[in-house]
């Protein structure tokens, strides 16, 4: 073997850049919250004696725990909704066993432009009764993965043999175990980054709140955390220990994931 | 079928298509949120008082998200693009760098933002001392001159993750076959990188650019968080400013301005995004050729 000075020289560089940029932030965040109040007021730049107060004051004045509960259900219950009825038009359509699918293909891609209809949508929500509750929440959420949906999965569809199609109908397999047996493992890379996406949305998820609830119970961690900045603007190492109390078990459930989320599967889904 | 097809399509139509229609129709409007008063249809005045010269806050607000959305469309695409090239291996290394990549996407906007907060104070904050052996002063985020770019700076880095990712895919997806083939031929390096790795990667640009050019327009929970829209507007895109007549700090009785401002930004993204799409789309075909 030899050795690939250049290569190794811009791999070290970029490894500098990413400690730099993304570690960098994370460990000052960490370092702030086990700082105590007067230590980070004198010299905010230095590790004092480990205090583990701001832990226990962020704990017990902000509702975390069940906010992050709330958010990972509102998240995962509306990306599986998405992604769920993004195959149910993605397959007719792929498929064209709907008179009009190409115009239907372009009805749900200019859902992809769709900007956030916050006034009309707060209306609506108002008035159908999904105005501050969980369910109310959660069917909010299930639109605006949908489109993208669509598109991954009608190009990954439109690419798999229809054989199997007709053999399943033959057997006299009912539509929706069809799709659930022999589509949604063949489709499975598309499915994943839809739902990822989907999940992005409802997780990043800070406006939806705003507008969408009004009672501090049914906050998700975006709404709650920002919520808890407002009150404790001028207080960083409690803000700090807030931050690091919610960010770990997403962080940890990231690193268990990270090997079901097989990179190379994602392959060849983002034809789009 | 037909009964999933039917509830799927209702769904979009009710939650999607439904408001935006919404939206068109509030924007003929002087519609309020107060019961008690009545509803008047204004014709176009309020895309009138939105265009007309008084309304500084719609122009300001195109030149925000015009400004917004170039940078982070080439820097996160460009920038995934770099990170994800270098860590596309099967190295321990890579595999650490690909998840302190990825870690600002699972934190959430508001973590996100937070965490920035405090990097950026403009009392304590470590960018603080930094900028201080510069002999540079500044309130950051509430600063004109440099919130707009604080606030493009980390949506870059929350979701350069998500672009190395898809990059990453598509990456894996060449086939090694090809460059065994090519360094048979001789081929190594930058050739190799233009000739095979960038175009069989095309796919994966147009779904990062797209992706990241609609959502820059559309998108502005991390403006909220940061900035609000702040400082003296700099930040406030046109989906900030929809959001600030309408819940925020601005709140302006008329709600039909800012569904009005809503209108203007979805044909603004369709305007931008189906030319830069259809030259993708193009550029995928000459290139896969």
């Amino acid at each position: 073997m030899t050795i690939h000075r250049p290569r190794l020289v811009s791999g070290i560089a970029v490894g500098i850049l990413i400690a730099i940029l993304f570690l960098a932030p994370v460990l000052y965040a960490v370092m702030l919250s086990f700082e105590s109040p007067v230590h980070f007021l004198n010299s905010p730049m230095t590790l004092g004696k480990p205090d583990l107060g701001n832990f226990s004051a962020a704990w017990s004045q902000a509702d975390l725990g069940p906010e992050l509960l709330r958010t990972i259900l509102y998240a995962v219950v509306a990306a599986l909704g998405s992604t769920a009825l993004g195959l149910l038009i993605a397959f007719p359509v792929a498929r064209r066993l709907v008179r009009g699918h190409a115009a239907l293909y372009t009805f749900l891609f200019v859902g992809v432009f769709l900007p956030l209809s916050i006034i009309p949508l707060y209306a609506e929500a108002r008035s159908m009764g999904l105005y501050n509750n969980t369910i109310g929440y959660i069917i909010l959420h299930v639109e605006p993965g949908m489109p993208l949906a669509v598109l991954l999965l009608v190009a990954s569809i439109a690419v798999l043999p229809g054989e199997f199609d007709e053999v399943a109908w033959m057997e006299g397999a009912s539509y929706l175990s069809y799709l659930w047996r022999v589509i949604v493992p063949m489709v499975r890379p598309a499915l994943l980054i839809a739902f990822l996406y989907a999940l992005l949305g409802v997780w990043n998820d800070i406006i939806g709140p705003v507008a969408l609830l009004s009672s501090a119970s049914l906050y998700p961690v975006t709404e709650g955390v920002f919520t808890f900045y407002g009150s404790n603007s001028s207080e960083w190492t409690l803000l700090a220990a807030a931050v690091v109390i919610v960010s770990l078990p997403v962080v940890a459930l990231f690193v268990a994931c990270q090997r079901q989320l097989n990179l190379a599967s994602l392959t060849g889904s983002v034809k789009g | 079928m037909w009964a999933g097809l039917a509830l799927a399509l209702a769904v979009y139509l009710v939650f999607g298509i439904g408001p935006m229609i919404g939206n068109i129709i509030i924007s003929f409007t002087d519609y309020t949120e107060l019961a008690f008063a009545p509803t008047h249809v204004v014709g176009v005045a309020n895309y009138v008082s939105m265009f007309s010269s008084q309304s500084t806050a719609f122009y300001q607000g195109i030149g925000a998200t015009v400004v917004f959305t170039v940078a982070v469309t080439i820097g996160q695409s460009a920038f995934g693009l770099l990170l994800a090239h270098k860590l596309v291996g099967n190295s321990k290394w890579a595999a650490i760098g690909r998840l302190l990549v990825f870690v600002p996407i699972a934190l959430g906007v508001t973590v996100v933002g937070l965490v920035w907060i405090l990097i950026f104070d403009p009392a304590q904050g470590p960018m603080k001392s930094f900028f201080d052996l510069f002999g540079i002063h500044s309130a950051f985020l509430g600063a004109d001159g440099w919130s707009l770019g604080i606030v493009i700076f980390v949506q870059i880095w929350q979701n350069t993750g998500f672009s190395t990712l898809v990059y990453i895919g598509g990456l894996r997806a060449i086939d090694p076959a090809l460059y065994e083939a090519s360094a048979m031929d001789g081929i190594g390096g930058w050739q190799r990188l233009r000739r095979i790795t960038f175009p069989l990667l095309a796919p994966s640009v147009t779904a990062n650019v797209m992706l990241a050019l609609v959502g820059a327009f559309t998108t502005y929970n991390l403006i909220y968080v940061l900035t609000g829209g702040g400082s003296s507007y700099g930040t406030q895109t046109l989906g900030m400013l929809a959001f600030n007549d309408a819940f925020g700090t601005n709140a302006e009785t008329n709600l039909g301005f800012g569904a009005a401002v809503t209108v203007a930004l979805f044909f603004m993204t369709l305007i931008v995004a189906t030319p830069v799409l259809l030259y993708l789309r193009g550029r995928e075909r000459r290139l896969l050729r």
